[in-house]
């Protein structure tokens, strides 16, 4: 009963000494989004995930809760998008957005312009702002996930004097890490000996190939688009870039499998060691050096991608980021969320496992931070001069849709089902009446 | 005063009665609707609710230009185009055909080997049980993950097809299972047939186990050779066995995504492209649910037909065996 009391009092005395400061103090200062809650649907993934943890300092910091009701991958969350426009349950706020699904949700994004000052925009790397903005709206804010891709190499292969001396006798110019296509190419035949060795693979399939022909058209200086977003792929520099593709898997340079293949059956097949030349993403510059998963760890040189017969180098970039929905009832606190998750401490975090950075200081810090480190400075020093002239796929909302009817025909010539002539004379046909259909001319 | 009306009798004994009364009576005197209507409406209700307005919605946005990124396009008339558009486009008809062959080959062959399984496992005195279990196994994994598992073993790559065959020294090239045109066929076909063949080994077991013994004997008697007694006595009493097998997996194969979603997604150059990875690419990654609906409701008349061929071959067969129908 004694103890019952004195407990008893001992919570008397403290509410008194609480309510005491508040007559002292006034009541405390309600944190900003006191009780708001904002519904999330986030890109899922070890990649991705890590940046979540960090939700709880904004809650803490605003008084608002974040309820994540979708982790999925971009294709799946894609899906869930396009059903939740036509069902109209779109009153979630934040979701994960990707530079190359932007521009197919016209109705569901919010221009963050209005919500995001215009001073915290400007520290990011404008290219990605020029595009995550569509018709004028900033539909997104980028987060650390700037994806470009460059060439990963096997350095012993280039320590071999004989092999050096072989190749010069057959193709008259000095062996070294290849700075254009062409010597990919010559390089590739040279290195290959299937089935055991090959000398580089592509992605064979969906958006991921129609992405690799892209670039290399721009390297070779065309474009795919006209600025009306006409097919202009159907061009000399067109049936050059798909030249390219044909010629190495009719030496059979590549593995057989290459147009079925996409980012995780090229990234484990540079990683089995049967790769000697491999385009592939930053994501991927920790497990290829990594002696537990990849069997080239120790051995991964990184170069700026090459350069087509124009000068200019393949480029094709995307970046992840975050958008506010048109229907979310609290706007400020959804841009609020979205502006912590991309700011220069989320940007660190992020980039500290690996993946690039958007924000130009975060740039800075990243490539001081790896100074120590030789491998992780040559990927950083690959990385960031392909960045400086990567470019986003074309800002039209039927790039998916296009795609999807361009991919088939690139692997129609590849496979030789078609000439090159007659698959970019196909492809072209059915862009063009897409277009035509959905009056974009 | 005039506020308060007292009720009359009449009307008193009325609420009464109702009160008193079944909600069921209450509904059907009202609503005049016959009994049977009555306690069939559940039913009706339901079904409606996920088959039939679900049904009348699609169809109706088949005329339309429906697209999941616009909704108001749903009330974009267009007529017949879409059909128009599904009828005249010849990828639309390769993947029909592919689809038909897929169904064609691997119904067959999963009868043949189903047959042949429960004919062996009917031999088998000891751990009959333990076998049909085993049977069963390839039925117990999801076609995804059917799909990855075979997606790997024929990876030209690193797959375990082409590293045993350039072991054993059978070749030494490395084989594109999943990209050259006969050959993906066949890996999707082999994925198909092993994941599903002991449906028809189950049901067609099943019939064995209902096979009156009588006629065998008789047979045998007779001078039936094991042969002669298989076609002409068991093959006739297994029949409605096979056709209720092939009408359940007809349907199941010509709604065939999975499994060649995850090892080929249609390619390349759409030589695994069945109806279904085109209709669902068209739908949910072009977002055209309109031209989608369209090619889904050509491609229903692939499964009403084959159900109700397999159902009147089952008819015969039972009718055959003095079953009735």
């Amino acid at each position: 009963m004694k103890t019952l009391l004195c407990g008893a009092s001992r919570a008397a005395i403290a509410t008194a000494s609480i309510a005491a400061a508040v007559c002292a103090f006034g009541p405390a200062q309600a944190a900003e989004f006191d009780g708001v809650t904002i519904e999330a649907k986030l890109i899922g993934g070890q990649q991705y995930e890590a940046l979540y943890a960090r939700i709880p300092e904004w809650e803490a910091a605003t008084g608002a809760r974040v309820n994540v009701i979708s982790i999925k991958n971009h294709f799946e969350l894609d899906k869930e998008f396009k059903s939740d426009i036509a069902a109209g349950t779109t009153s979630w706020c934040v979701g994960s957005n990707h530079s190359s699904f932007a521009s197919q949700y016209p109705t569901l994004y919010t221009d963050l312009s209005d919500l995001i000052a215009e001073d915290v925009v400007a520290e990011f790397v404008q290219a990605n702002i020029k595009a995550a903005t569509f018709d004028g709206k900033l539909v997104m804010l980028p987060r650390a996930q700037f994806d470009v891709s460059a060439l990963y190499y096997q350095k012993d292969i280039y320590e071999d004097a004989e092999k050096a001396k072989a190749f010069e006798a057959k193709f008259g110019y000095p062996f070294a890490v290849p700075e254009t296509w062409t010597e990919v190419k010559d390089q590739a035949i040279f290195f290959a000996d299937p089935p055991n060795f090959y000398g580089t693979q592509y992605a064979g399939k969906d958006e991921a190939i129609v992405g690799r022909y892209y670039e290399m058209v721009v390297a070779e200086g065309g474009k795919l688009f006209n600025d009306d977003f006409s097919p202009a792929f159907n061009s000399e520099e067109g049936k050059r870039a798909l030249q390219w593709f044909v010629d190495l898997y009719n030496a059979k340079a590549v593995p057989a499998g290459t147009t079925n293949y996409l980012w995780d059956d090229l990234g484990n097949g540079f990683a089995s060691g049967t790769i000697a030349l491999n385009l592939d993403w930053p994501g991927w510059a920790g497990f290829f050096n990594d002696p537990a998963a990849s069997i080239v760890a120790g051995n991964v040189g990184v170069a700026p991608a090459p350069k087509g017969s124009a000068g200019v180098r393949t480029g094709w970039s995307g970046f992840h980021g975050f958008s506010v929905t048109q229907d979310c009832e609290n706007k400020e606190a959804a841009a609020s969320l979205v502006d912590f998750l991309t700011n220069e401490e989320s940007q660190k975090v992020e980039s500290a496992a690996g993946p690039l950075p958007s924000r130009t200081a975060v740039w800075d810090y990243v490539s001081e931070q790896a100074k120590d480190d030789p491998y992780r400075s040559e990927v950083l020093a690959a990385f960031k001069e392909t960045a400086a002239t990567a470019f986003a796929v074309p800002p039209t909302p039927f790039w998916i849709e296009a795609t999807n009817l361009i991919y088939p025909e690139l692997q129609a010539a590849i496979l030789a089902d078609k000439t090159v002539d007659e698959a970019l004379q196909d492809a072209s046909d059915a862009v063009n009446d897409l277009m035509l259909e959905e009056g974009v001319y | 005063m005039g506020l308060h009306h007292p009720t009359s009798p009449i009307i008193r004994l009325k609420c009464m009665e109702l009160f008193h009364a079944d909600p069921r009576d209450i509904l059907m005197k009202r609503l005049k609707l016959p009994p049977w209507l009555v306690l069939l409406m559940p039913a009706i209700i339901i079904l409606s609710a996920v088959v039939l307005i679900p049904l009348l919605l699609s169809l109706y946005s088949s005329f339309t230009s429906y697209r999941l990124t616009r909704p108001d396009s749903l009330f974009n008339w267009i007529g017949t185009f879409n059909y128009e558009k599904a009828v005249t486009d010849a990828k639309f008809w390769a993947a029909f055909g592919r689809t038909v062959l897929l169904l064609a080959v691997a119904l067959n062959l999963e009868m043949l080997l189903g047959l042949s399984l429960a004919l062996m496992i009917s031999k088998v005195t000891r751990g009959q049980r333990a076998l049909r279990t085993m049977m069963m196994f390839p039925m117990m994994f999801s076609p995804i993950l059917v799909g990855f598992q075979f997606k790997f073993i024929f990876n030209d790559n690193v797959g375990l097809v082409n590293n045993a065959l350039q072991s054993l020294g059978v070749t030494d090239t490395a084989i594109p299972w999943l990209v050259d045109g006969k050959l993906a066929m066949f890996s999707i076909i082999f994925a198909e047939v092993w994941t599903s063949t002991s449906v028809f080994g189950i049901l067609i077991l099943a019939g064995l186990y209902a096979i009156p013994r009588d006629p065998l004997e008789a047979a045998k008697v007779d001078g039936c050779t094991p042969f002669q007694s298989f076609r002409f006595v068991t093959l006739p009493f297994l029949m409605p066995f096979i056709y209720i097998a092939m009408a359940i997996r007809s349907l199941d194969v010509a709604r065939a995504y999975d499994i060649v979603q995850i090892m080929t997604n249609g390619g390349p150059a759409r030589r695994t492209e069945l109806l279904w990875t085109l209709i669902g690419r068209t739908g949910y990654v072009d977002a055209r649910m309109g031209y989608a609906n369209a090619m889904g409701y050509v491609s229903i008349f692939l499964a009403i037909f084959f159900t109700i061929y397999f159902f009147k071959k089952l008819q015969s067969a039972r009718k055959e065996l003095g079953m009735g129908v």
